[in-house]
């Protein structure tokens, strides 16, 4: 039986014959929802409705604009009788800078966050990464980019330099960001659960950025180096430069590296003078040749299900593949075919991330509701029933503002750049914020340090609780009808229609505090931004 | 194809803590009452959870001049060995109260760490190993506030006291792969912990009524969601208000003078009276730092100065506990990052040393009297039972009860809570 499983889960990592796949032709929503309900339907499980209208709106605006729709724009959305609104309006977030910034944000955290276990840090290579977004790079430019750290392509380097100190950490890292796979495990010993693990598959993958030293402010790459490692059974072995998919590249240099067996290291004397030039660069580039055969077409599957999985995982709360770093044959995807077909459409276009986020968003899969009625819960891998997800430092942040303010500021008329304009002036306001915050991640445990935080820090009173005109306790306290007032509280934190029972009680709170009107609404705007409702994004 | 389950289930977690100190615990979440104004609450408590205060020495503090004394050899330095309670065991004559009561305590005078940094040896000496390249493992403290802590705590499951700057960087507490509901309460500055009192602005009143009012309206949104994370936003929410009624429990001032003079008026001894007050409560880990024990110079004066207040303490902890009925029940640890060099320096100090050095443990699971493992003539090497981090964390583990060997799961992968090749020391346990 153990057996039979084994084999079925080899077969289903063995990428689909082109031949079995749905026509490449076809968009990529009705591909998506094609297989996701196919699954379901196997299963005999039942769906999640699609989700209205309000909740649609504030999904997609968290997820492509970092933020919490106004309610000027939650009026627009649920009054239009546009069939297309839902098309159109994905078309307008993605074409605001919001979308680039936000794009940046999740970047950012996706590429620092192995080695500082989810902090921002230089390794995140901010700085490049907001230059070619601004230009929509491609995907697997910005891969190369990063890995050639040519310093031509200005802060590119930042995500080698961030981790050249610790060449397994690097070693480590790569595969993790690029390629969905952990091989930590392997390092010490053929990875005891995973047969597609040896240690040649660790040492192999460091042989390409092991050649890579730090000389002063640049990096420099040697042409000859090789990794020795040493197996459980206490052998000596010397790896080859072999990528995880076993393919070896027969690279000259592969003898061990003098200057380091002489005792100093290529560079080592420079290593803090900041000023001393740039090594020259090798005849032969281990990193060049890296970035080459993970993109060439018969090897690239684990490059491009990567970027397809962690792309998924961003807008649907979970991998198609998860955890997101255990590509391998005894972690099948929960659904092959798909990912095969989202893989081979994103590396035969370019590897266009907007094409690919457009297409995931426009899923029937992708706006179902988030909340279950029926008396059992369909597994979470058939995506039968959205996802919610804890919003990440940056989104709460920016949408705690958002919420906070007066809704006049946001008038129907504003034009869509001063509104974008405002916007990225909230969002530079919100960082320091958001340091306060942790970044979420798989099985996420929000910590009794926020609620305290949010509960008893004046940060909070300072920063969202203050009754200024242009805010929205100030615009608030302009209404003598508590009716009034407790409508607009609601409909401006929740950006939806409040239910009578919420008006009830929150006009309830506020003629129980008539003596005290204005801590009153500080109170109930407090227990509205703490609610779960705003916490999260369903 | 459907994967094969990948993750432990986190809401399971939740649930198998739950229930953990029986009807006295729920009765004591349900009502709010403080557990220290009601004996009969306190009793049963003491029976069922167990605890641990860590004296974090930080700095390295000296086998030689604590518990590992080589007096008359060319490395033994000034200080000579005193009879304790325990037959043909010496300690250092700068303990003499402790000498007293080490029938109480075990020794391990064999530790062999192999890692002499500061910061590096810090880390492993919280976390029983050193991290992986891409795997952060949880510290002592972390663990413990998962094993021994209650879901919906109304006390905080980690609290570490560090206030010295020397060194403050080296080891922050730390719960790596298990996530901030297990991350330290870290007091730096204050002996209240940040945000735990309430603002002027509002009355004690309208936060409560704030408070259910936050969870009404909650309600609607959390009916028909089944998810891990949103339970931990609620029961975070849930446990504030129990957490801020702890306010008292960092007070010293609710101890009588009798018992504040046994501590002593130092910050050591004033820390190590809350981190009592603390378990008492219900805390099931305490760390209190006391730094900086890096005497690369003057080695002597430093010990001379520092050791007797650690002596004074220790002693006053295990009196207090034992008259509270607590000590059955609480593991007192004494450990550093490392130890110091047998050679004495030209500037009479001793440097890092992790290759013999000794730590103590006191109380919970411990077999009182217990000392384990020999050094050499000079203190240079172990020569009877070198034991590494992880086997000390095997021993910790074992005494409080929990298994070593227990599994959590990173993704498919098992991370046992020891690495595999370690062992408890048996011999120290009860």
């Amino acid at each position: 039986m153990r057996a039979l499983i084994l084999m079925i889960a080899i077969l289903s990592l063995l990428p689909a014959r082109g031949s079995e796949l749905l026509p490449k032709d076809k968009p990529i929503q009705q591909i998506v929802d094609h297989y996701i309900d196919e699954l379901i339907k196997d299963q005999g499980a039942k769906v999640a409705p699609q989700a209205d209208d309000a909740t649609i709106l504030r999904r997609l605006t968290l997820d492509l604009n970092g933020r919490i729709p106004t309610v000027a724009e939650w009026k627009e959305y649920v009054e239009s009788k546009d069939p297309l609104k839902k098309e159109k309006l994905v078309d307008r977030l993605m074409s605001s800078p919001a979308f680039t910034r936000h794009q940046l944000e999740e970047f950012e955290t996706m590429l620092a966050q192995p080695a500082s276990g989810g902090r921002r840090g230089p390794g995140g290579s901010r700085e490049y990464i907001a230059r070619v977004f601004k230009e929509n790079r491609s995907w697997d430019r910005i891969f190369r980019d990063l890995l050639l750290a040519d310093e031509k392509e200005k802060g590119s380097s930042d995500f080698l330099k961030a981790r050249i100190k610790d060449q397994d950490r690097l070693t480590n890292d790569v595969s993790v960001v690029f390629f969905g796979v952990n091989i930590s495990c392997a390092q010490c010993h053929d990875h005891p659960l995973v047969h597609d693990w040896k240690q040649e598959h660790y040492y192999g993958l460091k042989s390409f950025l092991a050649r890579t030293f730090e000389q002063g402010a640049f990096l420099g790459e040697k042409d000859t180096g090789v990794v020795s490692y040493k197996t459980t059974k206490n052998e000596n072995k010397t790896a080859r430069m072999m990528f995880l998919t076993g393919k070896v590249i027969e690279a000259p240099g592969m003898v061990p590296d003098n200057e380091t067996k002489k005792g100093g290291k290529a560079g080592k004397k420079n290593d803090k003078d900041k000023s001393s030039p740039p090594p020259p660069a090798p005849k032969f580039s281990a990193r060049a040749a890296l970035a080459d055969v993970a993109l060439q077409s018969d090897q690239r599957q684990f490059f491009a299900k990567n970027i397809v999985n962690r792309t998924w995982h961003r807008f649907f709360g979970r991998g198609l593949v998860t955890p997101l770093d255990q590509m391998h044959s005894e972690n099948a995807p929960s659904h092959p075919e798909l990912l095969d077909w989202l893989a081979r459409d994103t590396a035969e276009n370019s590897y266009d991330l907007r094409r690919l986020t457009r297409g995931l968003v426009l899923s029937r899969a992708y706006s179902r509701a988030s909340s279950f009625e029926g008396d059992r819960q369909p597994d979470a891998h058939l995506f039968a029933v959205a996802r919610i997800r804890a919003m990440t430092p940056m989104q709460i942040a920016t949408s705690l503002r958002l919420a906070t303010t007066a809704p006049d500021q946001f008038s129907a008329t504003l034009k869509a750049d001063e509104l974008d304009k405002r916007i990225e002036g909230y969002e530079s306001a919100s960082r320091g914020f958001a340091s306060l915050l942790e970044q979420p991640r798989d099985d996420f445990q929000i910590s009794v340090t926020e609620a305290l935080m949010f509960s008893n820090n004046d940060r909070i009173q300072k920063e969202f609780l203050i009754d200024a005109k242009d805010r929205l306790i100030g615009a608030a306290q302009a209404f003598k009808d508590l009716d009034q007032a407790a409508d607009l509280l609601l409909k401006n934190v929740l950006v939806r229609t409040p239910t009578a029972d919420e008006k009830k009680a929150v006009v309830e709170y506020l003629s129980a505090r008539k003596d005290r009107p204005l801590e009153a609404l500080r109170q109930v705007v407090w227990a509205l931004l703490t609610s779960a409702e705003f916490r999260f994004n369903y | 194809m459907v994967s094969r389950k990948m993750f432990c289930g986190s809401p399971d977690h939740g649930v198998s803590r739950r229930g953990f100190l029986g009807a006295a615990g729920a009765f004591a979440a349900m009502t709010g009452l403080d557990v220290l104004q009601s004996p009969s609450l306190a009793a049963e408590m003491k029976d069922k959870q167990k605890r641990v205060i860590l004296l974090w020495l930080a700095g390295g503090a000296s086998q030689l001049e604590t518990f590992d004394p080589k007096p008359g050899a060319s490395t033994g330095g000034p200080f000579r060995a005193i009879k304790t309670s325990v037959p043909g065991v010496e300690i250092s004559e700068l303990m003499p109260q402790m000498a007293k009561r080490l029938h109480h305590t075990c020794i391990i005078r064999s530790l062999n760490t192999r890692n002499g940094d500061h910061g590096s040896g810090a880390q492993i000496m919280m976390r029983g190993r050193k991290d992986e390249a891409a795997l952060k493992y949880p510290d002592l403290g972390a663990v413990l506030a998962r094993e021994l802590g209650q879901a919906d705590s109304k006390v905080p499951d980690y609290v570490s006291f560090y206030f010295a700057t020397e060194g403050q960087s080296f080891a922050p507490g730390a719960s790596g792969f298990l996530g901030a509901r297990y991350a330290p309460m870290e007091m730096y500055k204050s002996m209240i912990p940040e945000n735990i009192a309430r603002l002027p602005g509002i009355s004690d009143l309208d936060h409560t009524a704030r408070a259910d009012l936050r969870e009404l309206i909650s309600r609607r949104f959390n009916h028909y969601r089944t998810n891990s994370t949103l339970a931990s936003h609620n029961e975070a929410y849930s446990r504030v208000r129990g957490l801020m009624a702890s306010e008292t429990l960092f007070d010293i001032s609710k101890e009588s003078q009798a018992t504040r003079d046994k501590y002593g008026p130092t910050l050591f001894g004033e820390q190590t009276l809350v981190a009592r007050r603390l378990v008492e409560a219900g805390v099931p880990f305490v760390r209190v730092g006391r730094a900086w024990w890096d005497s690369h110079g003057q080695n002597f004066e430093t010990h001379h100065e520092m050791v007797p207040e650690l002596d004074h303490v220790m002693a006053a902890l295990i009196d207090d506990l034992k008259d509270r009925g607590l000590l059955d029940s609480t593991l007192i640890i004494t450990l550093a990052e490392f130890g110091r060099t047998p050679q004495i320096n030209a500037s009479l100090g001793r440097d890092h040393f992790a290759s013999a050095w000794s730590m103590s443990m006191t109380g919970c699971g411990i077999k009182g009297g217990a000392c384990y493992g020999k050094t050499d003539a000079l203190g240079n090497k172990v020569v009877d039972g070198e034991i590494g981090a992880g086997d000390l964390f095997a021993t910790i583990y074992s005494a409080l009860g929990i298994n070593p060997k227990k599994n959590y799961y990173i993704g498919s992968r098992p991370v046992p809570l020891t690495d595999a090749h370690t062992k408890p020391v048996k011999a120290v346990l009860a």
